[in-house]
């Protein structure tokens, strides 16, 4: 190829648009900077503890979705997981008195659900987001046979409800958890052989599989990480509420689906990243908390975060689009 | 239309039913009740007041779930009317759906109690009345700070501003807690959609904006649950604070109230005197009585001196008091009604 | 628009016409971002003339016919057709102009009949009217009848070999009563047969007065078909010569840029134990009883036409396809069908023919295309030591002279020698034994192709078993040690190099 004379140097504005997390991190700044302009209660460490606290549950799940939707497949039963969970989790502390195997129910269940819409992908061929849905149904059906109503917390374990409203050194309890998962899963993604895989898988399974790998083994992880993760998520959301609640998670697997979207994790696999989740995470939240702030109408945090969805996709499409040839 | 209601009482038509002498009147042997929607633990409690009302008469009860889908409630009604009860007792599940309904059990000559919502061309419904409810509840909350000797209180809402019966409810306890401290504000009022993760979620962006809040009033039990486990995820003190829950639909304000917290007094709405009361205005109904449009079912507001007198409470399960229910009054009409918004 | 066109100068009229050239191309530039993909190209072509455009891959061959057919816009030159210059703002004028492209990647509704694509813009403009099938496919069979294709009308797109679809392709060229054609890699995917009747084609095009600019990388239908030869590189005009004065070398020349002696060594490869064993393998893709031994040191290569069972065995005897019956050995121990993870503990494995589809992750940088087979050896306690990495696959850059800018750059953007490179590095990294290549220099430039034949020999020299899967018969006689025909999903013949001949392979490829 002939290269011409070395291109103009680019601008600051330029670079960052092409960086593949200046722009999120753009418009969280931006959205940051109005808000606080706007809203004279935005920029306080209460506001920003709680933003933490809510993005907690969503960032969670969404780093097993990231490495899910990497490896090309879908799990859209994770909010119904997330209500069935949150039921098992108050249900086994009530029955033993242990928030210990309360905890391992819950995210056993999770990880179950996850076994199992790995066998229906890898194993049956189902594709996954019509196989995720049908679990998705069958959880919503299924955790009204468990339980017709909220999970009361019976036990009254003094140090339960501390595991979502709990303090250490000022940051929320969930925070921490939430902030441990996604470096655990940075680690994994970027500098893992385990990561790699999952990339490899996403971008070219035939390719994996030529290469010695078994990209069924490799995606049923994925699977089983991202519902392990989703029980979690439950133990913190039943302390949250101090109640299982069947009815919860409503429309949860879209905001964590938006946001790895959003985070610039492709949804046909082989590409994202855990700081871009992160991100997006934030953003998210950060106009869920300022529709509130503004004391806008709360239909708008439905609304407005479905645009920036569209907006994202088609700014980092064009930003690819630019970048070949 | 309300004026032409009479002053009777649900208590004065279950006394005078009884003092009347049962065996001068036939009494229906079986009726239907079509709930909305089962699963929720207030129709739960609606559905258990009815059967042991229906079992202390004698009467044979059966229930259907339409589970909130319209067609079905039709269909239910349709198979009831098939098969002849005496009386049907109905939870629209929506307003208009059920008018045709009614207009064939008219036809039909079939006695239809509703419960909950008026429909047009009802015979008899059988409610509480939401704007009193909240009401007496401002006034007990207003009370208890005037006790503490505390400033103005400042509320935060957590509300449901796409029901009628939630909206009056949220007023009629502004109104209620004015008459005490006429200066108590809103300075939150939030949609928390009714359940508790959503009205966790609104509450906590709410208080990281103003976090300066006495009370806390909740549309139902799960809102004002969910605004309280905001404010513990918040790190803020529950000392001065006071959380006020609106129906007494389950276990999770007993557990509350019994925990010495902030969980302070409580709108008990009595769905279980509901049910009781529908029972009786059916048996009125079929006997062919003259009976107010609008028969209403007392409602009080409860604090944890005297819960116990309403609801007995072992840690794991609550059982209804009838005798102090029973001793309630029920206005002979509300104080405000949808119509009035 | 379509009838406008219908109006200019009938091409077989007076001498006049025929001296001026149909299309005239003059100082045609390109420009995209950080690279200038075509400088300052001129060419002319005439009613009646075959001319090749030649040049390896990114020489500007594809941007100059995207040009053409008004898909992209010049920064620079001119382009005229019937005397007149013309401005394409889309690639509709193209066509409105005259010029159709037939590109590889066939652009017709699979779902149409054949009459209903031929008239698409008309059919989709609603020229015809609702009830006018008839119409429809009476002016496809006259063109059909008028060109000598033997295709029916109401038959679906999907249903016809790609051949045909070429010819689909070039009737609505006739169609729109087009002055030039443009063929883009016409016979890449086609049998030697149906090259023999694309030719034909050709010849009554040429007799229609019809130019055509034909751009392939096959030498030897150059010679056959091309009256003239223009030779384009990085993307510069290298030379414009009829045919006749051309011979292999100088075309190659003028191609690569330097001469290129020895297309096939053939070092000193000393032949050691058997390592692939295969007895009595048939599979559900087709195969049937097929037997044959591979020893380390040896190339052994497999002829076949399309569909005659070679990327089949391929996958069959790495594991990525089960089998149905037989048995594969490799060094003496059986490999689990359907279990590439046993293929690779065994030491065999496959570069696919499928470069895009089997073989790259396109977005993923050139270290980790390059290292993923091998990642256990870069890997401790699950960490992958990005360092070590790196310089392994530094290591194989060097040693196969793969160009590129950075190695963290993305693999899509090389070329495909290069790609070719890496991927063969991907296997040689881990440390296979036997390696089996599936059309290895598919798409590859000439220049490329040379490095990687020497590669291949390199290989065997150093013990591997090499088995070669390709249609390209050169390559095959230039680089196998023994020779198997397949057909039909069986082996149909075997020679030793010495003693095979073109015409026996092929008689036995088409038993």
């Amino acid at each position: 190829m002939a290269v011409s004379d070395t291109p103009p140097r680019p601008t600051l504005a330029q670079r960052i648009m092409a960086s593949e997390h200046g722009f999120l991190a753009l418009v969280l700044a931006v959205l940051i900077v109005v808000l606080t302009l706007s809203a004279d209660r935005f920029l306080t460490p209460a506001n920003a503890v709680a933003i933490l606290h809510q993005s907690s549950l969503v960032l969670i799940v969404a780093v097993g979705m990231t490495f899910l939707l990497i490896t090309a497949e879908v799990d859209i039963s994770v909010g119904a997981s997330l209500a069935f969970g949150s039921c098992v989790v108050m249900a086994v502390m009530n029955e033993t008195n242990s928030i210990l195997l309360g905890t391992l129910a819950g995210v056993g269940f999770g990880a179950a659900v996850g076994g199992i819409n790995a066998v229906v992908t890898t194993v049956l061929r189902v594709n996954s987001l019509i196989g995720t849905i049908a679990m998705m149904m069958m959880l919503q059906g299924g955790v009204y046979l468990f339980t017709r109503e909220a999970v009361q917390n019976h036990h009254q374990l003094p140090l339960f409800p501390k595991i979502a409203t709990g303090y250490v050194l000022g940051i929320p309890v969930p925070a921490i958890i939430a902030a441990a998962v996604a470096a655990v899963g940075m680690v994994v993604l970027a500098r893992m052989r385990a990561g790699r895989l999952a990339l490899a898988v996403g971008a070219n399974p035939s390719a994996a599989r030529l290469s010695g790998y078994s990209p069924e083994r490799i995606k049923a992880v994925a699977f089983v990480v991202t519902g392990a993760l989703t029980g979690l998520a439950a133990v913190i959301l039943t302390s949250l509420l101090n109640a299982g609640q069947p009815t919860a998670g409503t429309g949860f697997e879209l905001t964590v689906i938006a946001a790895v979207l959003l985070g610039g994790t492709s949804l046909m696999g082989g590409r994202g990243t855990i700081l871009g989740t992160i991100l997006a995470v934030l953003i998210l939240k950060v106009i869920d908390n300022g529709i509130i702030q503004m004391r806008w109408n709360q239909d708008l945090q439905i609304i407005i975060p479905g645009i920036v969805l569209i907006l994202a996709l088609y700014m980092d499409q064009r930003r690819r689009g630019g970048a070949g040839g | 239309m309300k004026t032409a209601l009479k002053t009777v009482s649900a208590l004065a038509i279950a006394t005078g039913l009884l003092a009347g002498g049962a065996a001068a009147q036939e009494m229906p042997e079986r009726i239907g009740y079509i709930v909305n929607y089962a699963t929720h633990e207030w129709y739960q409690n609606v559905i258990k007041g009815m059967e042991d009302r229906a079992a202390e008469l004698g009467i044979e009860i059966e229930v259907i779930d339409a589970n909130l889908d319209i067609a079905r409630q039709v269909a239910a009604a349709e198979d009831f009317m098939a098969r002849d009860m005496d009386v049907i007792i109905m939870t629209p599940v929506n307003e208009e759906g059920v008018v045709p309904i009614l207009r064939r059990a008219k036809a039909d000559d079939m006695p239809v109690v509703l419960e909950g919502n008026p429909v047009q061309g009802m015979d008899v419904l059988v409610a509480i009345c939401d704007y009193d409810t909240g009401y007496l509840a401002g006034v007990a909350a207003g009370e208890l700070l005037k006790e503490e000797g505390r400033d103005t209180p400042r509320v935060m809402n957590v509300g449901l501003p796409l029901l009628s019966a939630t909206i009056l409810r949220s007023q009629g306890f502004m109104d209620g807690i004015q008459t005490i401290y006429p200066e108590a504000e809103m300075v939150h009022d939030l949609d928390g959609g009714g359940n508790p993760d959503r009205s966790q979620e609104v509450s906590s962006a709410a208080l990281a904006a103003d976090s300066d809040i006495d009370v806390i009033y909740g549309i139902n039990d799960s809102s004002a649950l969910g605004g309280l486990q905001a404010w513990r995820a918040a790190g803020l003190p529950e000392d001065d604070l006071l959380v006020v829950g609106t129906g007494a639909e389950g276990l999770a304000f007993l557990h509350e109230m019994f925990a010495d917290g902030p969980f302070k007094l409580e709108a008990a709405m009595f769905p279980e005197m509901i049910g009781y009361t529908s029972i009786d205005t059916a048996v009125a109904l079929f006997q062919g009585e003259d009976l107010p449009e609008h028969v209403v079912s007392p409602t009080t507001a409860v604090n944890v001196d005297n819960v116990t007198d309403f609801y007995s409470y072992d840690g794991e399960s609550r059982q209804i008091q009838w005798d102090a229910v029973n001793a309630l009054e029920a206005p002979a009409q509300c104080m405000k009604y949808a119509s009035d918004l | 628009m379509v009838e406008d066109l219908a109006t200019p100068e009938a091409p077989q009229t007076g001498d006049t016409d025929a001296a001026r050239p149909t299309l005239r191309v003059q100082g045609l530039t390109k420009r995209f971002p950080g690279v200038l993909a075509l400088d300052d190209v001129s060419l002319e072509v005439r009613g009646g003339e075959v001319l090749a455009l030649l040049g390896e891959n990114g020489a500007g061959k594809s941007t100059l016919i995207k040009l053409l057919a008004g898909v992209y816009r010049p920064d620079g030159g001119t382009i005229e057709t019937g005397g007149v210059e013309r401005h394409f703002a889309s690639p509709a004028d193209g066509l409105a102009a005259g010029i159709k492209v037939v590109f590889q990647e066939i652009a017709l509704i699979e779902e149409f009949t054949v009459a209903e694509n031929i008239f698409l813009e008309d059919h989709l403009a609603g020229r015809f009217g609702r009830v006018a099938w008839d119409e429809i496919r009476r002016r496809a069979a006259e063109i059909f009848d008028r060109a000598g294709f033997d295709i029916d009308p109401e038959v679906k797109v999907k249903d016809l070999s790609i051949s045909q679809q070429q010819l689909v392709e070039i009737s609505r060229a006739l169609a729109h009563e087009a002055k030039i054609v443009i063929m883009d890699e016409p016979t890449s995917s086609l049998t030697p047969a149906e090259v023999r009747h694309l030719f034909g084609v050709i010849e009554r095009l040429k007799a229609m007065g019809i130019a055509i600019i034909y751009v392939s990388h096959k030498l030897e239908e150059i010679f056959e078909i091309a009256d003239t030869c223009v030779v384009l590189r990085d993307g510069k005009w290298v030379s414009t010569r009829p045919t006749a004065e051309h011979d292999h070398a100088s075309l190659i020349k003028d191609m690569v840029g330097r001469e290129i002696t020895d297309l096939f060594p053939r070092s000193d490869r000393p032949l050691g134990d058997t390592v692939v064993e295969v007895r009595g393998l048939s599979t559900a893709t087709g195969l049937s009883d097929i037997d044959f031994d591979v020893r380390a040191g040896e190339v052994v290569g497999f002829f076949g036409l399309m569909g005659a069972g070679r990327t089949e065995l391929a996958k069959a005897i790495v594991g990525y396809d089960p089998i149905l019956s037989g048995e594969i050995r490799i060094a003496g121990t059986q490999l689990t069908p359907h279990d590439t993870r046993r293929g690779k503990a065994l030491g065999i494995g496959l570069l696919s023919e499928d470069r895009k589809g089997e073989g790259l992750m396109l977005e993923a940088s050139v270290t980790r295309n390059m290292t993923l087979a091998a990642l256990d050896k870069f890997t401790a306690r699950g960490f992958v030591d990005a360092a070590a990495e790196r310089a392994q696959a530094q290591s194989f850059v060097d040693r196969f002279r793969i160009k590129l800018a950075r190695l963290d750059q993305p693999i899509g953007t090389l070329s495909g020698g290069n790609q070719q490179k890496a991927l063969l590095s991907r296997w040689l990294m881990f440390g296979l034994r036997t390696i089996v290549l599936d059309e290895p220099t598919r798409g590859i430039d000439v220049g490329a192709k040379a490095e990687i034949f020497a590669l291949i020999d390199e290989l065997a020299a150093d013990g591997f078993a090499v088995i070669l899967m390709t249609s390209e018969m050169p390559e095959l006689l230039g680089l196998s040690d023994r020779i198997f025909v397949l057909s039909g999903g069986r082996i149909t013949g075997s020679f030793d190099t010495e003693t095979a001949t073109q015409e026996a392979i092929l008689d036995a490829a088409i038993k």
